[in-house]
């Protein structure tokens, strides 16, 4: 037990490792030195020995490895991002947890639809399996899982906002709107209400695939053929015995979605200007601004860890053949 | 060798028209080969079928105007017909996804066959690089991988007839997403490399590489190809996301740059359904026929162990 989870977070960290490696290398091969690339655009005003003292100050002088990787990681570990070169002069960490709420409302909420949705519509289909219900839900959710989320979200607003005009299909706020308001909160859901969706759907298609995957494997096990033979009800059966084993993979796979899903609310967030991670990235990459988007990837990749040490200690807990 | 191969072929072609057969038996299988055979003959011949890809410059029509006898999917911001637009990213987005699978199924082969074979050291090593992969979904690395590489080697000139964003969204995808292929071959080959005929070859002299190439590879070939067309479906949402975001290239427009132009052009918000809706069941219907027949394939080869049902 101990030793599977010593294991378990030494990948953690090694993984973690590698993607503020990348984050250093891939900030470094830009060509142009960083002091250069800051002071660029006053380039006629400073002189070499401006150029040279700013690099002495920031370190560039000394060698790439081991001093300025060793100086990157125990500044990331202090959560200091640098600083972004759109936004002048604000830190990147600050930038970022500005932005954050707004993702984690919309992720949360449209995960939660998702896999209320998917997986119960999933385990029906996977319990009837080959019946009219399986065939809709099947074919419906594959169409789903071939299609990008942010496309949906361009449909939807052309319907239910541009025709239909019944949700609003830009931003989170109408214009003038007091916060902390009872209105305030209708028209934030108002606006809300488009992206989640789009998330959701999104989302919903490969969770209704995995958790009627995992029901077919059940059901045809033998502990199923034992429970019907000792006279249980299609209920009891599906309730006592089927549920809980085809949970299992469900779980993990929920669990190890979380950097998908949050690589797919960025381009939904694009479509709809939601003030989020995703708007963030958007407005980093057409700037070039690097110091945001890797404070973004670093970010991304350790919630992605974190989610995935998360799936591996849960799936100890749930499925005890897995401890030894 | 060649005696072998005499000897043998009646047996292959009777285990080639079987699995055609079975193949061919799932629905799924031919409705994706239906709609693949008309992309692919589609971004082959784009200049036969619509003419040359439109500019701002040779612009037929109206401004975002709607489907009409004239223009069959309507018009974008600056008049260009839409149909001609759609049928050239065509190309652009089949190539991309194509090139970018035979880099990370050659990439992941590789590292799986090669880890699986040599075990030990080697294998430990070779996985907990493989893990890194595998856990980074290939869109949040090409997201960061990207725009700084593009800045390296400069946006002027093409490489092997691509625009410079384009070729990198290619390597960076296959470079990003060949960790699935990777731990799939690794597993076929622990298993593969136990059996008598790898014994045989190793007894007759045969070295460690022609073992693995000659002996371990053909075998791996179904795991490979089932893999491979979900790899395609990966890559073609990797690459119109990507795309949408603004790291594609407005002079070589795929389907997903194409969306992007449409969201700037504000499109959804101007009710002009035709501009936006057209690549996106582009997107849809290819990537759909690829995880059909993957699934098929996959049922085909292997109808107890489904990667998806």
């Amino acid at each position: 037990m101990s030793r599977r989870i010593g294991s378990i977070l030494i990948r953690a960290i090694i993984t973690l490792l590698m993607v503020a490696v990348l984050n250093f290398v891939l900030f470094r091969v830009i060509p142009g030195d960083p002091a250069a690339l800051l002071l660029g655009g006053a380039r006629t005003s400073v002189s070499a020995e401006q150029i040279e003292v700013q690099r002495q100050n920031w370190g560039l002088d000394r060698p790439l490895f081991p001093d300025q990787v060793l100086d990157y990681l125990s500044s990331t570990l202090r959560g200091d991002f640098g600083y972004s070169f759109k936004f002048r002069g604000r830190h990147v960490a600050d930038l970022i947890v500005e932005r954050l709420p707004a993702t984690i409302v919309l992720v949360g909420l449209a995960q939660f639809i998702a896999i209320i949705c998917g997986v119960m519509l999933g385990l029906y289909a996977g319990w009837r399996r080959g019946g009219a219900g399986d065939n809709i839900a099947t074919g419906a959710s594959l169409a789903l899982y071939s299609t990008p989320a942010f496309w949906l979200g361009m449909i939807l607003v052309v319907i239910f906002s541009t025709a239909l005009g019944w949700v609003p299909g830009y931003g989170a706020h109408s214009p003038g709107a007091i916060a902390g308001s009872l209105d305030w909160l209708l028209d934030y859901l108002r606006h809300l209400a488009l992206p989640v969706t789009a998330v959701a759907l999104g989302l919903v298609g490969q969770y209704v695939v995995v958790a009627r995957a995992a029901m077919s494997d059940v059901v045809t096990e033998d502990y199923m053929v034992t429970a019907r033979a000792k006279g249980l009800t299609g209920g009891q059966m599906l309730m006592r015995h089927a549920f809980r084993n085809a949970m299992l993979p469900v779980v993990t796979l929920i669990t190890l979605n979380l950097g998908y899903v949050v690589a797919g609310a960025i381009t939904v967030e694009a479509v709809f200007a939601w003030p989020g991670i995703g708007g963030l990235t958007v407005e980093a990459l057409n700037a070039r601004d690097y110091p945001v988007l890797q404070g973004i990837f670093l970010l991304l990749g350790a919630s992605i860890v974190v989610a995935n040490l998360a799936a591996d200690l849960a799936y100890g807990l749930l499925d005890p053949r897995v401890r030894q | 060798m060649s005696e072998s191969i005499i000897r043998y072929s009646g047996r292959q072609a009777r285990a080639i028209k079987t699995f055609l057969g079975r193949f061919l038996g799932y629905g799924g299988a031919q409705v994706g080969l239906v709609c693949l055979a008309f992309f692919i003959v589609v971004a082959a011949v784009p200049d036969i079928l619509v003419g040359p890809l439109q500019t701002a410059i040779n612009a037929t029509g109206e401004f975002l105007a709607p489907p009409s006898s004239q223009h069959v999917l309507g018009t974008d911001e600056v008049g260009r017909d839409v149909l001609n637009l759609v049928v050239h990213g065509a190309r652009i987005s089949l190539t991309i996804a194509l090139l970018a699978t035979v880099i990370s199924l050659v990439v992941g082969t590789t590292i799986g066959m090669t880890a699986g074979y040599y075990g030990g050291v080697v294998d430990v090593w070779l996985m907990r690089f493989t893990d890194f992969f595998f856990v980074m979904p290939s869109f949040v690395l090409a997201l960061v991988i990207t725009p700084v590489v593009v800045e390296v080697i400069g946006r002027g000139q093409e490489i092997l007839g691509f625009r410079p964003s384009l070729f990198v969204i290619l390597v960076v995808i296959g470079m990003t997403s060949w960790a699935f292929v990777a731990r799939i071959v690794r597993s076929q080959t622990l298993s593969l490399k136990e059996r008598t005929f790898i014994d045989r070859a190793r007894v007759v002299g045969s070295s460690n590489f022609s073992i693995m190439v000659r002996h371990i590879l053909p075998n791996l070939v179904p795991q490979i190809a089932a893999n491979g067309a979900l790899v395609v479906a990966g890559a073609i949402f990797v690459e119109t996301s990507l795309s949408f975001l603004g790291l594609g290239d407005p002079l070589q427009p795929s389907w997903g740059t194409l969306l992007s132009l449409a969201q700037r052009a504000g499109a959804a918000s101007a009710g002009a359904w035709w501009y936006l809706g057209a690549p996106g069941a582009c997107v849809l219907t290819v990537s759909l026929s690829f995880v059909l027949i993957g699934n098929a394939l996959d049922d085909t080869f292997n109808p107890r162990r489904r990667v998806i049902p």
